[in-house]
């Protein structure tokens, strides 16, 4: 049979999901963000809950 | 290039005559087209062109035409050969230079507003088509045009239409409908006009109050619904009252009640589940075949006696009222009697929760498949929910955040509906507080899903609305930030239930900065400038807006969604009405702004927060001030840009250079936002935002981004939500990052790595080590062809 053949396959060029949030929405992959905002998602800082980040 | 000789045809219009000899003697044979081709030379048709300028400038007539078009021919031939042939800007040129030279100024003008005119909608012409080609040819992936708006698949064949339909209607909006000084002032950046491909045609969101729209039934506008008898149709009908108000409106749309609204839906399931289990108990206990007539007609009884439905709660008398008639009809003691009912009562509290949890769950599934505007999108949609403290209320609170943790059917985390969760002192944010349990559940389910966000009815500017046991009094927050509260328009309508934003437009702040160059006095006088043309730009859009009828929105005029639009009749036009909504200035970029002016952003000091508040105190006062003098609602809004992040900028850079801290990345930032790069604690953040959120009353939000760590500790989590409540934060939500791995089913954070599987992104794990994660892990998503 050919189910074992596509079970070593498992798993094959599949990413990984990356849900971010956008203007208030979350969107799901950022491959259809545009460019500005992806830029602007590289750049996000986390904020610490102490001091300074 | 080819070009082929075509006959030319002549016109229609009755024309000054040349003879034939006059062409035989021409030396000029043929003209080139814009596009290339060659044609014979007609001087009939300059004629036509020069006589229909004289005419709009009643300058002079078909002879005055004749002789100008003489000359014309003459000016050509000087220039020109039958060898060398002109093309149509040397002809246009001639016929100006000629109609000047014969004292025609005025129709030399017209000939010349009609030149420019034509060369514009030429150009926006083949720009269309130019934008059309690359929808159509090019990979959304490499097309950033096409990712405009982060939810529209630009690769798929509806969402290429959307694309296609909207790039024509802003062509045609641009030359058509604006003034020019809003054009030049939209084409060129100062100002950005939001969801311009819908510019003619609606208007931007409503909350939409579903207890009213469900009353009695409703039309979708392809078929009419009952009034819904259970919770599970009452959740059903709730995303189909969303999906039709998304084909009415452009923007999001939102339910600022969906607890109240849902534990009616709630209530009936209750009912019904009660009425057939003690009707049950009582047929098990005497042996009887049917009781169902005489149940009802004793809980119907009780009901009118004790003025009241059968709830989860009601008034002690209630139950002692069928427990007699049950002892009077069937000889039961007072004793079984109580039981029976305590079973039934227990049994559909049972069977209510599970209802609820399977409508919650089948909502939030339908709100994310679910197709708007020919599939190319599934509709914006936002619940509002939290305060409602009764029994049936709290149910429905409880599984919609149950549903959302749990995510979708392979634990996906859900996209849609954006959950807003209100926070009110007295009823969910203190312990001791009704649903205090549901506020931290709230924050448990965010720390995992994102979700909710949180409004704050306790924020100064919410609470001078609120009114207890009015839930049209809390203020609700629609898709990803709008807010209307206030009515000028009316002040005794000021809720936030059946109203909306109707457009809205942003100002380049940063470059009103920059051509400033320092000077503050003259920032604030251009800024004022751009503030009453916007407005004015506004208030032209209104005007579109007021001309449509209900029939033009068939669900939200038509079934009376819309504040008092119930009232209109089929000839009204809708300016009454959608002065209950508001119009909104919005900016962008207050950070880069206050860098350009005075060298620092407002997260750098608190002198550059006061310049900060500042700017926004006079745009708000503008507004309001506007606001009275129209007797309309004109607001400021901390505008959610999606494409606009990286619009302004791009033109900018090219115009001023690279500004340090101004124009040097690739995107302003967000509204009064600090910096997403610029390094603050959470604390700092939420203090510097909180007093701009007061100010901008047509929406806002703040964001924190937390580590993943820190966001999975429930209790750190909840100190950030109390922190935003007690800085007078309107709206807020708490970012994490939320990965999945779809292979194995993991979600949280992941690095390169996935810590569950151990694979990276794209490889394969074999089959053996499926097996075994599967045995650890059993909610682990199955895939066809493996087992």
């Amino acid at each position: 049979m050919t189910v074992k053949s596509k079970s070593e396959k498992l798993g094959q060029g599949v990413g990984f999901e990356r849900i971010r949030r956008i203007t208030g929405y979350l969107v799901g992959t950022m491959d259809k963000w545009n460019d500005a905002k992806r830029a602007e998602e590289r750049d996000r800082v986390k904020h610490g809950l102490n001091g300074n980040a | 290039m080819t070009q082929h000789i075509v006959s030319c045809a002549g016109s229609r219009l009755p024309l000054p005559q040349f003879p034939e000899k006059d062409r035989a003697k021409s030396m000029i044979q043929s003209i080139i087209k814009r596009d290339g081709r060659v044609v014979l030379y007609d001087q009939a048709k300059i004629a036509a062109a020069i006589l229909r300028a004289l005419e709009v400038s009643g300058d002079g007539n078909a002879a005055d035409a004749a002789r100008v078009a003489n000359d014309v021919q003459r000016d050509l031939e000087s220039q020109f050969s039958a060898q060398k042939a002109p093309d149509i800007e040397a002809i246009q040129d001639a016929v100006e230079r000629q109609l000047m030279n014969h004292g025609f100024s005025s129709a030399a003008k017209a000939y010349i507003l009609y030149r420019a005119n034509r060369t514009r909608a030429r150009e926006a012409n083949t720009s269309l088509m130019k934008t059309i080609d690359e929808i159509t040819n090019i990979d959304a992936r490499v097309s950033d045009m096409k990712r405009d708006n982060a939810n529209i698949d630009g690769n798929t064949a509806m969402g290429s239409m959307l694309q296609i339909g909207a790039a024509g209607a802003k062509a045609y909006n641009e030359i058509y409908l604006l003034r020019p000084e809003h054009a030049k002032a939209y084409r060129e950046g100062d100002i950005h006009i939001h969801d311009f491909d819908f510019y003619s045609l609606t208007t931007t969101c409503c909350q939409i109050d579903i207890l009213k729209l469900f009353h009695g039934g409703f039309s979708t506008g392809h078929g009419y619904l009952r009034e819904p008898q259970s919770i599970q149709s009452y959740a059903a009908l709730a995303a189909i009252a969303i999906q039709s108000n998304q084909n009415d409106q452009h923007g999001g749309q939102s339910i600022p009640n969906f607890d109240y609204g849902m534990a009616e839906g709630v209530a009936k399931t209750y009912r019904k589940a009660y009425l057939r289990l003690l009707k049950e108990a009582v047929e098990d206990r005497l042996d009887l075949d049917d009781a169902n007539g005489d149940i009802k007609t004793i809980v119907y009884a009780a009901e009118a006696v004790c003025g009241e439905t059968v709830r989860m709660e009601n008034c002690a008398a209630f139950d002692a009222t069928v427990s007699v008639g049950l002892v009077k009809k069937y000889g039961l003691t007072s004793a079984v009697a109580d039981s029976l009912i305590a079973r039934a009562r227990k049994r559909a509290l049972k069977k209510a929760d599970r209802d609820t949890y399977q409508a919650m769950e089948g909502f939030v599934h339908n709100l994310n498949t679910m197709h708007s505007r020919a599939g190319a999108q599934t509709p914006f949609s936002s619940i509002n929910y939290g305060t409602d403290t009764t029994p049936e209320g709290r149910m429905v609170i409880r599984n919609i955040l149950l549903a959302l943790e749990a995510g979708l059917g392979h634990g996906e985390t859900c996209i849609f509906p954006i959950h807003i969760f209100k926070v009110k002192e007295g009823v969910n944010y203190n312990e001791g507080d009704p649903n205090y349990d549901l506020f931290r559940l709230s924050c448990r389910v965010s720390a995992k899903r994102l979700f909710p966000n949180y409004t704050f009815l306790d924020a100064p500017f919410n609470l001078q609305y609120y009114v207890p046991g009015r839930p049209e009094t809390e203020v609700a927050t629609m898709g990803c930030r709008t807010r209307v509260m206030g009515n000028v328009y009316d002040p005794s309508r000021q809720i936030a239930y059946s109203r909306g934003n109707l457009s809205f437009t942003s100002i380049n702040l940063p470059r009103l900065a920059i051509e400033a160059n320092g000077n503050e006095k003259l920032f604030y006088e251009k800024l004022e400038a751009m503030l009453e043309l916007v407005t004015q730009q506004l208030l032209d859009r209104f005007e579109i807006q007021c001309n449509k009828h209900i029939y033009n929105y068939p669900f939200l005029m038509g079934q009376g969604v819309w504040l008092d639009s119930d009232h209109l009749t089929l000839r009204d036009d809708l300016r009454e009405v959608l002065k209950h909504g508001t119009l909104s200035i919005g900016f962008i970029g207050l950070a880069e702004t206050l860098t350009s002016l005075y060298g620092k952003h407002h997260g750098e000091g608190e002198d550059i927060q006061s310049k900060g508040i500042e700017i926004l105190s006079f745009m708000r006062k503008f507004c309001d001030d506007k606001s009275q003098e129209m007797k309309m609602n004109i607001t400021l809004l901390a505008t959610p840009a999606e494409g606009l992040s990286g619009r302004f900028i791009r033109m900018d850079k090219k115009r001023y250079g690279k500004i340090k801290g101004v124009t040097d990345r690739e995107y302003y930032t967000n509204s009064f936002h600090i910096p997403v790069w610029y390094p603050i604690s959470v604390y700092d953040k939420i203090r510097l935002e909180g007093p701009y959120h007061a100010l901008c009353n047509a929406g806002h939000i703040s964001y924190v981004e937390l580590d993943g760590d820190t966001a999975r500790n429930v209790e750190a989590f909840e100190t950030v939500v109390r922190h935003m409540h007690d800085c007078g934060v309107g709206y807020g939500s708490i970012n994490h990052p939320v990965d999945r791995d779809p292979i194995c089913g993991y979600v949280g954070i992941i690095g390169d790595v996935c810590p569950r599987c151990g694979r990276r992104e794209g490889e394969e794990i074999a089959p053996e080590r499926v097996e075994e994660l599967r045995r650890m892990y059993p909610e682990m998503p199955a895939f066809q062809g493996i087992e």
